[in-house]
């Protein structure tokens, strides 16, 4: 079989690592050119269109994390007023991408060492993920991944100073899709997406 | 004039390489994928042509052929140039020069010419190895570019290439050129005797620049004042400036008190300034803030209209290529593959085409094309 090129957009390099381990499992052979983005929610909403026009030729996998938007349909019309390109993969997160780490309950208490249990298994009612995750972490004992994770003290960041870098690691190295596949309705369709996908 | 075409095969790390270029070019790509080398063919044909330079000069400067040639040459170990000068861009050409070389495979290994052709217009005026040549072939370590009494019918060609200039400022160089001790580079490209180049300069011409430096400076570093060129009591040269601050009387400062921003952006529009040839300018964007970056490109587009020349800048500046006036004929993208360093024009691929169409810089468009592309793994090599 062919290989099917593929461009990525991405708020941040967490979602870009979900995506490229994403194409990996998916049984069709991606190859991966170049990753658009990084500059969060606002800046992919205000290129969308041109991801869309450029569509035509080369596929795109775009990744957004619904926030506090109502639902992804009524999302997907704001953005797209019903011209999406097939060629465009437009794939959103319920609410954020964590929640697709999260819904690996099993996975992720092990990669922290806490308690599967304190992971709820509805991951995709969690309101603010993040937040969510970063309190999940200050219950670890891993002094090194707390660090690594929680913001300091007094300090105005959101995250801790390698959050991204640590959350990526998990992706790469301890992360079983499967498994969160069951605990995430909008994984489990992002997942099902890729492995259709046929380029037009 | 301008370069409007070149072509490289084996040239560094590039096996087969073309492209246009306009008078405004900004060559982009990863770490390592040859963008200096690219710049370096400008300045090796200017080491060729240069009094007191020369093929063989050119060559061992750079270490000999074999620092010269590809690592992914194969069968055909000839380093060849091919070049295209016209009037204006998008029109025929005027010009082309075009060499080929090799090195002796045994003796001393010197440098000679496998052949080294000119064209003016459509017609060939230079066709070597001559007959000449076949019975000297000691004459073929030279080019008749470099040799006055032989250049005379291309001498435009010659006057071309000697009069390209190189800047890339290394501002502490500059601060304390007696702590890097060594001989000096040929034409200074560091600029460690950058002071000297302006002491050159006529007084009237160099006043002027300098208050064409010091007006931009007051908007980029409104501390700074007055920018002069003085003499010390040692008859040593100094760039001077007063340096405003909260007590009435203003302090003076040289230019080892001014910062590596300020200086680079003296060196950068002394060189803009200077001359009406071909400049190179390697990364301007260095130590330079993001609001000041995101000017560049206009500036340089203003200062060479001018003086209708062509500037050929690389860079890794996001901000620098965010200016929406970049055209994606004017960015070169370079990007590595097994078979040498691939050179394309930012316009000629479909799909940044698309995105400029839609209203993307050429930095948002083109820059994510030159990631590694195993960057994505960086984290992990500190775990």
């Amino acid at each position: 079989m062919n290989e099917i090129p593929i461009n990525l957009v991405v708020e941040d390099s967490l979602s870009e690592a979900v995506l490229r381990k994403l194409l990996e499992v998916s049984g069709k052979r991606f190859a991966v050119g170049a990753c658009y983005g990084h500059g969060g929610f606002g800046y992919i909403k205000s290129r969308i269109m041109g991801f869309n026009n450029a569509a035509k030729g080369t596929p795109f996998l775009v990744l957004t994390d619904l926030d506090k938007s109502d639902c992804p349909p009524v999302l997907i019309n704001e953005w797209f007023s019903g011209q999406k390109n097939h060629n465009l993969i437009f794939r959103i997160a319920v609410r954020e991408v964590e929640s697709w780490l999260l819904a690996d309950r099993n996975g992720f208490a092990k990669f922290i060492r806490i308690r599967e249990t304190l992971i709820p298994a509805d991951v995709e009612n969690i309101g603010d993920p993040k937040q969510f995750l970063i309190d999940l972490v200050r219950k670890s004992p891993k002094t090194t991944l707390k660090n690594d994770i929680i913001p300091r003290e007094r300090s105005t960041a959101k995250t801790g100073p390698n959050y991204n870098g640590r959350l990526v690691d998990f992706v790469y190295h301890g992360w079983n899709i499967r498994t969160a596949q069951r605990n995430s309705h909008s994984l489990d369709k992002t997942v099902a997406a890729l492995s259709k996908f046929i380029p037009v | 004039m301008i370069i409007s075409y070149i072509k490289l095969v084996n040239w560094r790390n590039f096996r087969l390489a073309e492209t246009e270029m306009g008078p405004r070019v900004f060559i982009v790509g990863p770490n390592a994928c040859g963008k200096s080398n690219f710049l370096d063919v400008f300045r090796f044909l200017r080491d060729i042509a240069k009094p007191g330079g020369g093929l063989q000069k050119a060559v061992n400067d750079r270490g000999g052929i074999s620092k010269i040639r590809s690592l992914s040459a194969r069968r055909y170990p000839d380093v060849e140039i091919e070049i295209h000068l016209a009037e204006k861009p998008e029109q025929e050409p005027v010009w082309k020069y075009a060499i080929g070389i090799k090195q002796d495979v045994r003796g001393f290994r010197k440098p000679y010419l496998v052949y080294e052709r000119v064209w003016k217009g459509n017609e060939q005026i230079l066709n070597r190895p001559d007959s000449d040549d076949e019975k000297d072939k000691e004459r073929l370590t030279q080019t008749h570019l470099e040799q006055i009494n032989a250049n005379e019918r291309f001498r435009d060609i010659h006057r071309f290439f000697v009069s390209i200039l190189y800047l890339h400022l290394v501002p502490q160089l500059l601060r304390f050129p007696e702590a890097f001790a060594g001989p000096n580079m040929s034409d200074d490209p560091f600029g460690r005797n950058f002071l000297e180049r302006v002491t050159k300069t006529p007084e009237k011409t160099r006043k002027a620049r300098l208050k064409k430096i010091e007006e931009v400076l007051r908007k980029a570093v409104p501390q700074l004042k007055e920018l002069k060129h003085v003499k010390d009591e040692m008859g040593i040269p100094h760039l001077e400036a007063v340096y405003e601050h909260w007590r009435p009387k203003a302090g003076k400062q040289r230019e080892d008190q001014f910062s590596d921003g300020t200086l680079r952006l003296i060196g950068f529009f002394w060189s803009l300034l200077e001359g009406e040839s071909l400049l190179l300018l390697e990364e301007p964007e260095l130590s330079l803030n993001a609001g000041i970056v995101q000017k560049l490109a206009p500036i340089i587009h203003k200062l060479q209209k001018q003086r209708k020349r062509q500037v050929i800048v690389s860079t890794h500046s996001f901000d620098l290529l965010s200016d929406k006036g970049i055209g994606g004929e004017e960015v070169i993208l370079l990007t590595p593959s097994h078979e040498g360093t691939k050179v394309q024009l930012a316009s000629s691929i479909l799909e940044v085409w698309d995105l400029l169409e839609s209203g993307m810089s050429i930095g948002e468009a083109a820059l994510p094309r030159t990631a590694p592309s195993n960057i994505h793994q960086l984290e992990f090599v500190f775990k």
